[in-house]
């Protein structure tokens, strides 16, 4: 016999059918049926302090896990708050289900109070969105909402519950759940495409393999660094595939683009084959787009067939995952070479020393006899002090480009950022979202002093759920990529960029009972990072780095990758090398 | 150049929403937009003048989208090998009917707020259909893509993939 429950009940019950451990939320009027019945519920609940922590810690969970980021809002000001979170989700295709409180059916669209039109709205930061219209068809949305933002290219997904269907009752009528629970892919390639990119990737000789954060999403790093060693070709990731393929493999190029090193994108521009995997060509990628790659043919392979051809006109497309796609190119080009027909090492051993001398000639490097404390020296540190699979969440920013170019990764799922909106104020909530989903594994957030002001809030958070996220604060006293861009392309003309009006962060956290310190001699670096790292408990430090500091390599707005700007001019002053204080 | 869009939805308006906010961002001129209610969803026609590479772009987006189960575009042809007819009757009703007198084994594909598409249908060996209607309300296309299984996809133009 089938139980009455209540919206709120069924609810609930729908989300544990979903496997939901953990929701980033915060409650308010149109949401306390949810809250009064999850007082017994059993579903572990983030109280944060702003909405789009919610949402960010939501994201982090599902970047670091895999699975579903869930967050729980109020109506009117909670939905809007979430906003920024839901639109970094639908650019990165992060799957998240952000569930918000609707004021009662009965008064919906008459202005009543805390009202907003969530579903318009978010109609296009958004996967899918539901509106719930009865109780009863609650665990068939929330099914559908929880395929939805796994399935195909993942995604935002968005269910708003009015306030009188969480309150209603009905006897529920729970979906059954397949046997089969891996995401459906679109197939849309056959045998044929498959022979055809083998064949492509067989008759070039300085390939690239373009790696996105759809190797991620489809679960894809082993087969990338399985094509790579078996065709020798080189692997460059974006901001979003970090950690897809190692950054020590002796085939590793680093990250691509706007801030990529000069081998990597000299690369690029003398490749004859670049193979896109779950990448989408965008504008920080490809510089001017009709100068990019313009000697290479090129494979794209994406889940989303809106993808391709979008920036870019490819010679050949496969639309589907990219692990099968992989697995099925790995599986022709090992058919072909048992006929005899492979990638030799000694094939692309010219490739592979031609890059090496590029490296040579431009390496990835900063000053390191510089007095100050330099911001790279600070995450290389960071980098070499961590555990293997920690969890580096960073913010947007200079911060952001330097841990991508000065940090370590091995494995997937080890780096978060918000790397399509570029939203600052990330890295802290979504990595206290990905410590609750990885309670014991080391989750370090590398912020800016600008963003972490958007959302250092919650800090009370971890306190009081003790989740001992680490804290790095790249303290430039500014908001440094905007002050390098006006230096840069602005003639110097500074504007509304200066943060020395900040709080004491130290004196801050501790005042949030958070062991906290600062750095501002390059000499106590080392020894600073090794016991913010000692313990597992939430710690801050507050690195005050060079001000001066840029990022670099950089290939200027409208420029193409060809005509990026390598280095800054050097001064050279008598100091003891960086390098030295390793021996300590 | 013309496009004609047509869009089968399951019962929720939502993608429909999402095709006009396309439209407005990527300022593609709207000729006719046409939203009929069905029992099992929504059905959608739009003719729109955009470049073509917008109309893949957004033939793709929607495809791939959840609620959707058909899209097709369809390209304004002027030409023997059009084999779709788009209909505005709302100046004078008796166009469809003598259409329909003309081309007997039409099949309707949409009809709504009296705008139709109709498929030309021919027996094997009968002549061509010929878009002699140079009269205003009537427009030929030949379907470019569609997500339709069993449908025929005609590629028009070498552009077209």
């Amino acid at each position: 016999m089938v139980k009455w429950l209540n919206g709120s009940e069924i609810l609930l019950e729908s989300l544990r059918r979903e496997k939901v451990e953990v929701m980033f939320g915060l409650p308010g009027g149109a949401v306390l049926p949810l809250y009064d019945a999850m007082y017994s519920a059993g579903i572990r609940h983030l109280l944060v302090r702003h909405e789009q922590a919610a949402g960010f810690a939501a994201d982090g969970y599902a970047r670091a896990t895999g699975k579903p980021g869930v967050c729980l809002v109020t109506s009117g000001p909670g939905a809007t708050n979430v906003i920024t979170a839901l639109t970094s989700a639908m650019m990165d295709s992060i799957p998240i289900v952000v569930l918000t409180g609707q004021v009662p059916a009965s008064v919906i669209g008459k202005d009543a109070f805390q009202e907003a039109d969530t579903i318009g709205i978010t109609l296009p930061c958004t996967k899918q969105s539901f509106m719930a219209n009865s109780a009863a068809e609650l665990p068939e949305i929330i099914h559908r909402a929880f395929r939805a933002a796994v399935s195909g290219r993942p995604g935002p997904v968005l269910v708003d519950l009015p306030k009188s269907v969480l309150m209603e009752k009905a006897e529920p009528i729970f979906p059954s759940r397949p046997i089969d629970e891996r995401p459906e892919r679109p197939r849309e390639w056959n045998h044929d495409d498959i022979a055809r990119a083998a064949e492509m990737i067989l008759e070039s000789r300085n390939a690239v393999l373009y790696v996105g954060g759809g190797v991620i999403a489809s679960e894809a790093s082993r087969e990338i660094r399985e094509l790579a060693e078996l065709t020798h070709i080189p692997v460059t990731t974006t901001l979003m595939a970090l950690g897809a393929f190692p950054s020590r493999h002796p085939l590793s190029l680093g990250m691509l683009g706007m801030h990529g090193s000069y081998a990597t994108n000299q690369s690029l521009c003398h490749s004859d084959l670049l193979v896109a995997v779950g990448a989408r060509f965008d504008d920080r990628i490809t510089g001017r787009v009709k100068d990019f790659c313009t000697l290479a043919k090129k494979i794209q392979i994406d889940v989303d067939p809106s993808e391709i051809n979008k920036n870019v006109r490819v010679d050949h497309a496969l639309v589907g995952d990219a692990r099968e796609i992989l697995q099925a190119l790995i599986a022709e080009l090992k058919r072909q070479a048992q006929q005899g027909n492979s990638s030799a090492p000694s094939a692309r051993q010219e490739w592979l020393l031609r890059i090496e001398a590029w490296r040579a000639e431009h390496p990835l490097t900063y000053d390191k006899y510089s007095a100050a404390v330099k911001p790279e020296f600070v995450l290389e540190t960071i980098s070499k002090c961590t555990e293997e699979h920690a969890i580096i969440s960073v913010d947007v920013g200079q911060h952001q480009m330097w841990a991508a170019q000065f940090c370590s990764f091995t494995h997937p799922r080890t780096w978060l950022s918000s790397s399509g909106l570029g939203a600052m104020g990330y890295g802290f909530p979504a990595a206290m979202g990905a410590q609750m989903a990885f309670p014991n594994r080391q989750v370090i957030a590398i912020v800016g002093d600008g963003g972490f002001q958007m959302t250092l809030n919650d800090l009370a958070t971890v306190v009081q759920y003790h989740v001992p996220v680490k804290i790095a604060i790249i303290n430039n006293r500014s908001l440094g990529m905007v002050r390098q861009w006006q230096e840069i392309f602005f003639e110097k003309r500074y504007c509304d960029i200066d943060l020395n009006f900040a709080p004491d962060f130290v004196k801050l956290a501790e005042s949030y009972g958070i062991r906290a310190s600062r750095v501002e001699h390059r000499t106590d670096v080392v020894d600073a990072v090794r016991d913010f790292l000692s313990d597992r408990e939430p710690r801050l430090i507050d690195f005050w780095v060079d001000p001066a500091e840029n990022v670099y390599p950089i290939v200027p707005p409208g420029a193409s990758l060809a005509e990026m700007v390598v280095e800054p001019p050097r001064v050279l002053v008598e100091e003891e090398s960086l390098d030295d204080l390793w021996a300590v | 150049m013309q496009w004609l869009i047509s869009l089968e939805t399951e019962n929720d308006p939502i993608p429909a929403c999402r095709l006009l906010n396309i439209f407005r961002r990527k300022g593609v001129k709207i000729g006719t937009f046409n939203l009929a209610a069905g029992a099992h969803g929504f059905s959608v026609m739009a003719v729109v003048d955009t470049p073509e590479a917008d109309v893949d772009h957004i033939f793709n987006f929607l495809r791939r989208g959840e609620g959707i189960r058909h899209v097709t575009y369809y390209r304004h042809l002027q030409s023997e090998e059009a084999s779709f007819v788009f209909i505005d009757s709302s100046a004078d009703s008796s166009v469809v009917a003598r259409f329909t007198q003309s081309f007997p084994e039409s099949k309707i594909v949409f009809a709504g707020n009296g705008k139709y598409l109709f498929e030309v249908l021919r027996e094997k060996g009968a002549a061509k259909f010929v878009p002699d209607f140079d009269k205003a309300g009537f427009l030929p296309f030949a379907r470019v893509k569609t997500t339709h299984p069993h449908s025929r996809t005609e590629l028009v133009g070498a552009s077209a993939q």
